[in-house]
């Protein structure tokens, strides 16, 4: 495997803070990383990137101690010293100055923020006693030579925004006096503004002399931030640049391996959108999907949507824009019946147009036999069941269904026969499984493939889409575009929930903005563009398109 | 078969093997260390477990077996111990499945036993319990009876998790203790037994029409066993092969993935308890057809708890459980005939039995505590991405 892409980087080990040489670690049935080599230079701002499935956790995790490479496959040298064979946990890697935050966040929701950064490396007084103060002050000077402020270090960690607590995941790592910093897939739940921020903050710490590795598959990010990047496709070293002296055209051609089709562009990809915006079309029907002043309260019983009123109409894409939290997530639940709304109505048309019915009190499983179908927006935790397989996961809503396999008694061959199917048709990676295997065998890219095709396969009118290509990659993510394209031109009505504002902007006919639980604007798709949205998602402006 | 397909496919039995194994040893060297003899001991457990002795045939319960014998009253009072420990198991295995851990399948057999006697009593008409209700019509309402009783206050927890968020090991323990006291009440009072001399707190005498009868003249080893065996594999099969099973395994293993893809999760938990009461109901309901013949103090023993550790030994599988209350039931019959042959205290079974469940039992306790256990973390980690 050559790594003497372009000006390749030279050879010289002194210059290499971290060098991982040859590295080949296989899982039973994959192969996750064969003979790939990553090299990054002291105080460098390193990209990893590739698919889903590409090997790119498992690279950090090896460097992580987490995996262990299979034995005589690879070295691995830390400022140009081999330690293979060393880096047997993440303690071992803490130790020798290689801090990581995961994709999944690893604090621990009841703990104090700084019960959490000390977590591991408790100092303590002769009998246990916590140095709290000695940490608070320690802690307090990491982040203020960050510049975070609004982080109150007593305040539990699960009262924090998922970007707050990204970054108290990047001081625990500093605390640790971490000289590499690894982040996988740092912006995959983090609003723009929010990963602006998060960037600036890497940069600044990387001027103070850290070295940055992080795992993304956009390629934006790259381009704008990194000095150097490996790209991996299929387990395998693709590719090794200099950023400045790449292009994100070639470095999507090796992500991929051939030039993307036209027919499924990537966010990244400027091209032409096939089957356009409907909006004239939709405007001169019946709303398919309606939903009238719904005020619907939060998990914590906080009220988080206010008055909200939404129309939907068949072969329409509506995205909601808005920043995290500002009541998307409650709004899509209300629409699929997990959340009860405190006042308000939802109303879905028969399938004639001519009449409609109200749906507000009705169960999920009604509403999707009625013709809602819902992609959750965490897939782990409420799109699929790990531990099921494939098929297993594919029949679920359709348990009672006979044609599904379904019915009193499951009828294996007919699950395995539509799962195989859906395999096919919805090109799902198995590598050398079969439809019986667990469905947490697959990469996020494969997983989301089969909630996006129980959902459609249902044959919905209406699909809401949260979220629908989080933690994919490139390549997914157009397969996701697509397949709600197709489902916009066979006249069904997308909802789709989405924090990626590119996304939202691209495929939606029109745009919703939520702001602070309210719908403040709907714009046509001509009039959505990035700053339009953007002011409104951030309350700059007030609603100039009422809420239809 | 490959020999890592082998390895593979028992590996789930591997840590339940190393539990009874390390159980053993340590009872062994409790053995040692208080002056007994544990071969001597094991020995004597092996053959109260069995039946198998060594000498010839000496009486018509005795099989001669090459040298020795079987004997068959030995080998029958083992599968009557079973016999509880396997609807029990079952039960909580069930529970589990849909992540309830049912700590109150004791309360639901005591119950099952109560409303059992209660409706074997019917239709008695000589002190000797001749009754006049058809035999098979009889057991059949009995067992009835005391699956619906065992049902009902199973799922009375499950209506207290599901519509107000009571977690099932409070509730369960709570009426654990109720079902005790309003027994004692009922067969102290209204369900009294007035038989002349009878003194303490017990039910009447229930018709010889809802009895089960001993399969080995003396033993305690009627037809339960069958219902029991039948009960443990229809159980697996429901959970493994019915649309209601699935629903109850997705929502033991992601309640949030069940609620959104349209699965009633609280009917869910509802359904699942009563069906957990059901079988440990079952459980009374056989114990006192076979062998009391009527509600007394003590009748379902410990099998409502032995049941946790049944069924964590079993992972939670239909046959897991059977081998699991296989050998909970073979250790605890041995053990007693240890104890009367070698002296060697009965309660050292105990001692196995603790050290099992702390090896395997805690392990499952906490994964099923916890959506999504260690192993599965790691796993998904390692290919995506």
């Amino acid at each position: 495997m050559t790594t003497a892409e372009n000006s390749g980087p030279n050879q010289n080990s002194e210059d290499y803070i971290v060098e991982l040489l040859g590295i080949t670690k296989s899982f039973p049935g994959i192969v996750a990383n064969s003979d790939v080599t990553l090299r990054v230079k002291r105080g460098g701002f390193h990209a990893v990137i590739g698919e889903n499935g590409a090997g790119k956790s498992t690279l950090l995790n090896i460097l992580y101690g987490r995996y262990q490479p299979d034995s005589g496959c690879g070295e691995i040298r830390i400022n140009g010293e081999s330690v293979t064979g060393k880096l047997t946990s993440p303690a071992q890697s803490i130790k020798m100055g290689i801090g990581l935050v995961s994709q999944h966040y690893a604090l621990i929701p009841a703990l104090s923020v700084i019960e959490n950064v000390i977590l591991g490396s408790e100092q303590v007084l002769p009998g246990g006693v916590l140095k709290r103060k000695e940490a608070s002050g320690e802690i307090a000077q990491i982040m203020s030579h960050l510049g975070l402020t609004g982080i109150d270090l007593n305040m539990r960690a699960e009262r924090l925004s998922v970007a707050a607590q990204q970054k108290v995941e990047i001081v625990k790592a500093l605390y640790r006096k971490a000289r590499v910093l690894l982040l996988d897939e740092p912006t995959a739940v983090l609003a723009p503004a929010e990963a602006e921020s998060l960037f600036a903050l890497l940069q600044s710490l990387q001027r103070a002399g850290t070295t940055v590795v992080f795992v993304t598959h956009k390629l934006r990010e790259v381009m704008a931030y990194s000095s150097a990047v490996t790209v991996l496709r299929g387990g395998k070293l693709a590719g090794d640049f200099i950023t400045a002296n790449t292009s994100r055209e070639e470095l999507l051609e090796r992500m991929i391996g051939t030039r993307p089709p036209a027919a499924s562009p990537s966010p990244d990809i400027e091209s032409e959108i096939t089957g356009g915006p409907m909006v004239e079309a939709a405007s001169e029907r019946r709303p398919l999907l309606k939903i009238q002043g719904a005020t619907i309260f939060g998990s914590r019983g906080a009220k988080a949507v206010t008055d909200a009123s939404l129309e939907l109409f068949a072969g329409e894409i509506v995205g909601i824009a808005g920043v995290d939290g500002s009541g998307q997530k409650e709004l899509s639940e209300a629409i699929v019946g997990l959340r009860t709304l405190k006042s308000g109505t939802i109303r879905l048309a028969s399938c004639d147009f001519l009449s409609e019915s109200e749906i507000t009190r009705d169960s999920v499983r009604r509403r999707q036999k009625l013709g809602i179908a819902y992609i959750p927006e965490d897939r782990h935790r409420a799109g699929m069941i790990l531990n099921f397989s494939i098929g297993e996961n594919y029949l679920l809503g359709h348990e009672k269904d006979r044609a599904w396999g379904g019915g009193v008694f499951l009828n294996r061959a007919t699950i395995g026969a539509r799962a195989g199917e859906m395999i096919t048709g919805y090109d799902v990676r198995l590598g050398t499984r079969t439809a019986d295997a667990r469905a947490g065998d697959l990469s996020g890219g494969n997983q989301q493939k089969v909630v996006i095709a129980r959902a459609l396969d249902g044959q919905p009118r209406v699909l809401v889409a949260c979220q629908p290509t989080r933690g994919l990659d490139t390549g997914a993510s157009g397969f996701v575009y697509e397949a709600l394209r197709k489902a916009r031109a066979a006249g069904m009505g997308v909802l789709l929930f989405s924090l990626d504002l590119d996304e939202v902007l691209e495929l939606s006919d029109r745009v919703a903005v939520m702001f602070n639980g309210q719908i403040v604007g709907v714009l046509p798709h001509s009039e959505a563009t990035a700053e339009t949205v953007g002011a409104l998602m951030t309350g700059a402006t007030a609603g100039s398109g009422a809420a239809r | 078969m490959t020999k890592q397909a082998l390895l593979q496919k028992f590996a789930p039995a591997m840590r339940p093997l190393a539990g009874i194994a390390a159980g053993l040893a340590v009872a062994a060297i409790i053995m040692l260390c208080s002056g007994y003899h544990p071969v001597a001991a094991f020995a004597a457990m092996w053959t109260g477990a069995t039946g198998l002795e060594a000498g010839p045939a000496t009486s018509d319960t005795m099989i001669r077996l090459g040298s020795g014998h079987i004997n068959l009253f030995l080998l029958a009072q083992t599968l009557a111990k079973i016999t509880p420990l396997l609807f029990t198991g079952t039960a909580i295995a069930v529970g589990l499945r849909a992540g309830l851990f049912n700590i109150g399948a004791q309360g639901q057999m005591l119950m099952g036993a109560l409303f059992a006697a209660g409706v074997g009593a019917l239709g008695k008409h000589s002190a000797a319990g001749d009754g006049s209700i058809n035999p098979g019509l009889h057991v059949l309402l009995v067992l009835v009876a005391g699956a619906a009783a065992g049902a009902l206050w199973g799922a009375l927890s499950g209506v207290l998790k599901a519509y107000r968020g009571v977690h099932e090991v409070i509730s369960t323990i709570m009426l654990n203790f109720a079902a005790l006291d309003i027994i004692q009440y009922l067969v102290t009072h209204n369900m009294k037994d007035d038989a002349p001399g009878s003194m303490s707190a017990q039910s009447p005498l229930m018709a010889q029409t809802a009895w089960l009868w001993p399969y080995v003249h003396g033993s305690n080893l009627t037809a339960g066993i069958l219902l029991a065996i039948i009960s443990t594999f229809a159980a697996a099969l429901f959970i493994g092969r019915t649309s209601t099973g699935l629903q109850i395994r997705a929502v033991g293993l992601s309640p949030d993935t069940a609620r959104a893809s349209g699965i009633d999760v609280r009917r869910i938990t509802v359904l699942t308890m009563a069906l957990s009461g059901a079988i440990a109901g079952l459980a009374g309901a056989v114990e006192v057809m076979g062998i009391h013949h009527r509600y007394v103090a003590g009748v379902a023993g410990t099998a409502g708890f032995d049941g946790i550790a049944v069924a964590l030994l079993g992972n939670l599988s239909g046959p897991g459980v059977a081998l699991s209350a296989l050998f909970f039931g073979a250790l605890a019959s041995g053990s007693g005939y240890m104890e009367t042959t070698t002296n060697v205290p009965a309660p050292i079974s105990e001692i196995v039995q603790a050290v099992v469940i702390l090896l395997v039992g805690i392990k499952a306790a906490i994964r099923f505590r916890r959506p999504g256990t260690k192993a599965e973390r790691k796993e998904t980690h390692g290919i995506s991405g």
